[in-house]
């Protein structure tokens, strides 16, 4: 099944690849959401990748929907990392965010282990 | 006022037109001591273009409309010329005594100058004259010339006391620039980001983080971790001697900075008074890896990493 506005890709050992496009619409969570877990759930993900690879800069209304596709994910028990987060981003969303995120962060998809921690 | 306005600057024109020679000779003369020579603050040619420069524009001030008048762009010139000059000076060594010293030295050859003048005329217009006839003369003359010199005096002391003012400016804004180049030199110097592992990046802390400190140590760090690819970052506080609440705000940004591009952030050297204010300050250092020193910090990034440093066995 496709969702408009990104990809979803397996990339092995339990783990999908999420590529958000520039089509990606925000605003519009809820449907988004259905389709993804539903694909996780498919192919029995236990972790998602979020690639923010193209994204200079994280508004709140993005970050807000971050954290929302953090949480459905964990109620299927799948685990969100969002990679390849630019220093601009990082920057500006550092300065205005309050809590932790709901998510984990990871340079690479297959860089530093967290489980190590 | 008017009247005696115009009778001042036409006699102040006159005397510069005649004596242009002497006064200029003397302004080279005493610009040469200050700056030229072994001084080497200008050359001989920029002192000669300077009195010329300088003349034209005194000049312009009296043919104005109100030459006392600061706000005429007659008078702004000679203080745009005179603020210029003196910063020309200033960046290449100069000593703000000696321009408001060089100023003072101006004014003087002007009043010498019309002193001289004063002199010469008076002696011209006593000869020939009858007994009571001169002596009624030469009170009004007297009473005259006591107010066109008031008017004069007026005139160089408001000028030259405006001049000084466009040299302190000058000097005060070369000492601003000066400042704020060694506080971004220093603000550079002082947060030294080395890459002390592949992959570990250690960045000491000295001083008080304040917002444009904090922004400048941000942006050098995140964009140092996207271009070494960094896992870890050891921020070591030892050189941090106090902490507020808005420095350890700074802090938390900093580590969550770090921990959103993917890395890992690891403060180490926090002292016992830090700690303590940090607690009192209830900021929460839970999900921060802390540990006592840099080296303890560097095994833990060491470690995390899967990297083993042992001694070598003999």
């Amino acid at each position: 099944m496709s969702v408009s506005g990104l990809h979803l890709t397996p990339i092995g050992n339990g783990a999908m690849l999420l590529e958000p496009s520039l089509a990606l619409d925000v605003g519009n969570t809820h449907a988004m959401l259905e389709g993804i877990v539903r694909r996780l759930q498919q192919t029995k993900a236990a972790r998602l990748y979020y690639d923010l690879e193209q994204l200079a800069i994280i508004e709140p209304l993005y970050y807000n929907w971050l954290n929302m596709l953090a949480r459905a994910c964990h109620t299927v028990n799948v685990k969100m990392t969002c990679i390849h987060m630019q220093p601009t981003a990082a920057f500006a969303l550092a300065r205005y965010m309050e809590q932790p995120p709901e998510f984990e962060t990871g340079m690479e998809v297959d860089g530093w282990n967290r489980e190590n921690k | 006022m008017a009247k005696n306005q115009n009778k001042f600057s036409s006699r102040l024109i006159g005397l510069l037109k005649t004596q242009i020679g002497n006064i200029t000779g003397a302004i080279e003369k005493e610009g040469r001591l200050l700056f030229g020579g072994s001084n080497n603050l200008m050359s001989s040619d920029e002192i000669s273009d300077f009195s010329i420069e300088f003349f034209q524009l005194l000049v312009a001030l009296l043919e104005s409309k109100d030459p006392l008048d600061d706000a005429s762009p007659q008078f702004h010139a000679l203080e745009m010329f005179f603020n210029n000059l003196s910063r020309q000076i200033l960046v290449r060594g100069g000593r703000v005594e000696d321009l408001v010293r060089f100023n003072q030295f101006m004014q003087r050859a002007l009043i010498e100058a019309l002193e001289n003048d004063q002199k010469g005329s008076a002696e011209e217009e006593g000869h020939g004259k009858p007994g009571w006839a001169k002596v009624e003369e030469m009170q009004q003359t007297s009473q005259q010339d006591f107010t066109e010199l008031k008017t004069v005096l007026l005139f160089l002391s408001t000028t030259f006391n405006e001049l000084n003012l466009a040299v302190f400016q000058a000097y005060l804004e070369e000492k601003e620039k000066t400042i704020h180049a060694q506080e971004a030199e220093l603000r550079e110097t002082a947060t030294p980001i080395t890459e002390i592992w592949d992959g570990v990046l250690t960045l000491p802390i000295i001083g008080t983080l304040d917002s444009s400190r904090t922004m400048l140590v941000m942006e050098a760090l995140l964009n140092r971790i996207a271009q070494e690819r960094a896992h870890a970052v050891v921020m070591d506080l030892t050189g941090v001697k106090n902490i507020d609440s808005q420095v350890s705000h700074h802090l938390i940004q900093m580590v969550r900075a770090v921990q959103l591009m993917g890395a890992d952030a690891i403060l180490t050297g926090i002292r016992p008074e830090i700690a303590r204010a940090l607690t009192s300050l209830n900021i929460d250092l839970s999900s921060v890896t802390t540990r006592a020193t840099l080296s303890d910090g560097l095994k833990e990034a060491f470690r995390r990493m899967g990297i083993q440093v042992s001694h070598k066995v003999s």
